[in-house]
């Protein structure tokens, strides 16, 4: 697959001092969906303005699909579509016409097929000659989305799509996410919800105080990053961990009923084969056995604390 | 050159007009109206005529002047401030779009209502009193070329300011006193030599002296020095909108 976006060496120095970007490498693949995790602060937003242009950039280099954003910038935006993290639209302008606006900036000529396939791809099409202001939350991030949707983007940007939205809300906007990558866009998303970058990306990037700490596919990183728990759920409880098994640093749970042993699945012997043995042999009827895999919100705050404690 | 993106945010300016069209058509009407009765009917009886002309005719030039510049300022201004101030710039700023279009477009649609609401102002005027047009040609490409250089200035008081207030600033505490100093309501040849010295740094005084020489063939300033002024401070506008664009203030980061 082409690389659709590519970002070398990006920096972003603002006026008052802040460095909101440093050193930013970034490769996104034609139709993955990328998933740029942060806290608050961390360059997210910056990392997009400064692609769709709307920041300038202090150094550094960004290309979409080839072309570079400075010197071919009309090619290069063309392919770009933004959906803004703030609900800025025109409160007065109907639903249908602010989104064919967006198609003529972006310099496509009106297309009424097209204009009505992405109202109703995004449940718009019934609220289509209703003026903005009275749309609810949800339905004004979907006109944003049909407005970055109107002139045929390639690449998608959605800054905290789901930021501030119901439950339910944040389901379907995974699922119109779905949609567009069955359609073959390119989205990159950026979220501080975990569950929404476990749920639908690709790949996940990680990124704090304006650095990327890691990119990596969803999966391999949940594997390289991933402790496992194994939990053994006894028949019976007891008060102590038996002074046979002190050397697996198990934890005994509240009630006595379960021990908890955490392994690496990297590991080429992971323990659990001997662990069973022995507590058998202390002594002790199992009832059941579960393991549990660590999350990316477990790798992600393990990234982020070390990020800040070597950063001290 | 991005035409349809021009003609996108032209149509969509045109439309916020046309949505308010009573309010944006009625007021200076209006007032228009309103100046006839008390400067045209009520005073300029006792007024002898200025340089032949009745007085009530004198002044159409200066009031549809005074209308057209404040009309140019205030729908450019407001158009490009309202979307920084609701925050949809940052659709412009990513569109594939140079600055010369987000202009023309704006500055088009802005000048297309100050023209709108100017050639209104002047079949008001035959209403209230009897004028012929000398030089049609000159008075249409004046007319333009006002609407399209004020437009320009209100795009720069409109990026530049921060908050509703600075919008009204410029307008109110510069472009009122320039305009009804300019020579709107008389002639600045009816001034003590001291003030007819002090107008000729008013840029107002070239616009309305040219305007009114293409309605009576009579003019404060020779007409050639009124087009060169106009001409000038379109040019001086457009440097300072593309330094704007160049170096994004008050609009990128």
């Amino acid at each position: 697959m082409s690389a659709i976006l590519e970002i070398e060496s990006l920096r972003k120095v603002y006026a008052d001092g802040f460095e909101a970007l440093k050193d930013v490498n970034l490769e996104i693949k034609t139709g993955e969906i990328v998933a740029l995790l942060g806290p608050n602060g961390a360059g997210k937003t910056t990392l997009i303005s400064t692609v769709c242009g709307i920041t300038q950039a202090s150094a550094g280099h960004v290309r979409v699909g080839g072309y570079d954003i400075l010197r071919d910038f009309r090619q290069a935006r063309s392919m770009i579509g933004l959906v803004p993290q703030e609900i800025n639209l025109e409160p007065f302008e109907k639903v249908i016409s602010t989104v064919q606006f967006s198609r003529g900036l972006f310099g496509k000529p009106r297309d009424d097929a097209k204009t009505e396939q992405i109202l109703r791809q995004l449940s718009l099409w019934d609220k289509r000659d209703s003026q903005v202001r009275e749309l609810s939350g949800g339905m004004k991030r979907r006109v944003l989305i049909a407005k970055a949707l109107s002139h045929e983007p390639k690449l998608l940007f959605l800054d905290e799509p789901t930021a501030g939205v119901d439950v339910e809300l944040r389901k379907d906007m995974w699922e119109i996410v779905a949609g567009l990558k069955a359609a073959g866009v390119t989205i990159v998303l950026t979220t501080h919800y975990i569950e929404e970058a476990e749920a639908i990306a690709d790949r996940v990037g990680v990124i704090a105080k304006g650095e990327m700490l890691l990119i990596e596919e969803k999966a391999r990183l949940m594997d390289r990053m991933g402790q496992k728990q194994l939990e053994v759920q006894l028949s019976a409880p007891i008060t102590e961990i038996p002074a046979a098994l002190e050397t697996y640093a198990l934890s005994l749970s509240e009630d006595g009923c379960a021990l908890t042993y955490s392994y690496d699945t990297r590991r080429e012997r992971t323990g659990i084969t001997k662990l069973l043995s022995d507590v058998s042999a202390a002594g002790l009827v199992l009832r059941d056995v579960v393991t549990r895999q660590s999350s990316l919100e477990d790798i992600f705050v393990g990234l982020v604390h070390a990020g800040e404690e070597d950063a001290t | 050159m991005n035409l349809t993106a021009v003609r996108a945010i032209f149509k969509f300016e045109m439309a916020r007009f046309f949505r308010t069209i009573a309010q944006s058509l009625i007021s200076p009407v209006l007032s228009t109206s309103l100046y006839f009765v008390v400067f045209g009917a009520a005073i300029g009886s006792r007024i002898e005529e200025v340089e032949g002309i009745s007085y009530g005719a004198f002044i159409v030039p200066g009031l549809i002047m005074l209308s057209v510049i404040t009309q140019a300022i205030s729908n450019a201004s407001f158009g490009i401030y309202f979307p920084k101030f609701i925050g949809t710039t940052y659709e412009l700023l990513s569109a594939p779009v140079s600055f010369l279009e987000i202009v023309a477009g704006y500055v088009g649609a802005a000048a297309t209502k100050a023209m709108f609401i100017g050639v209104i102002i002047l079949a008001t005027s035959f209403v209230f009193v009897d004028i012929q047009i000398a030089h049609p040609v000159a008075m249409v490409l004046f007319l333009i070329l006002t609407c399209l250089s004020f437009s320009l200035l209100g795009f720069i008081i409109g990026i530049w300011a921060s908050n509703f207030e600075q919008l009204q600033l410029v307008p109110l505490l510069v472009v009122t006193p320039l305009v009804f100093l300019g020579g709107s309501f008389y002639s600045i040849t009816m001034l003590p030599p001291i003030w007819q010295t002090i107008s000729l740094f008013n840029p107002v005084v070239y616009l309305i002296s040219g305007f009114r020489w293409s309605f009576f063939g009579s003019a404060d300033v020779p007409i050639g020095l009124s087009l060169l002024a106009i001409a000038a401070f379109t040019v001086f506008c457009l440097a300072v909108i593309w330094w704007i664009f160049k170096t994004g203030w008050r609009l990128r980061q």
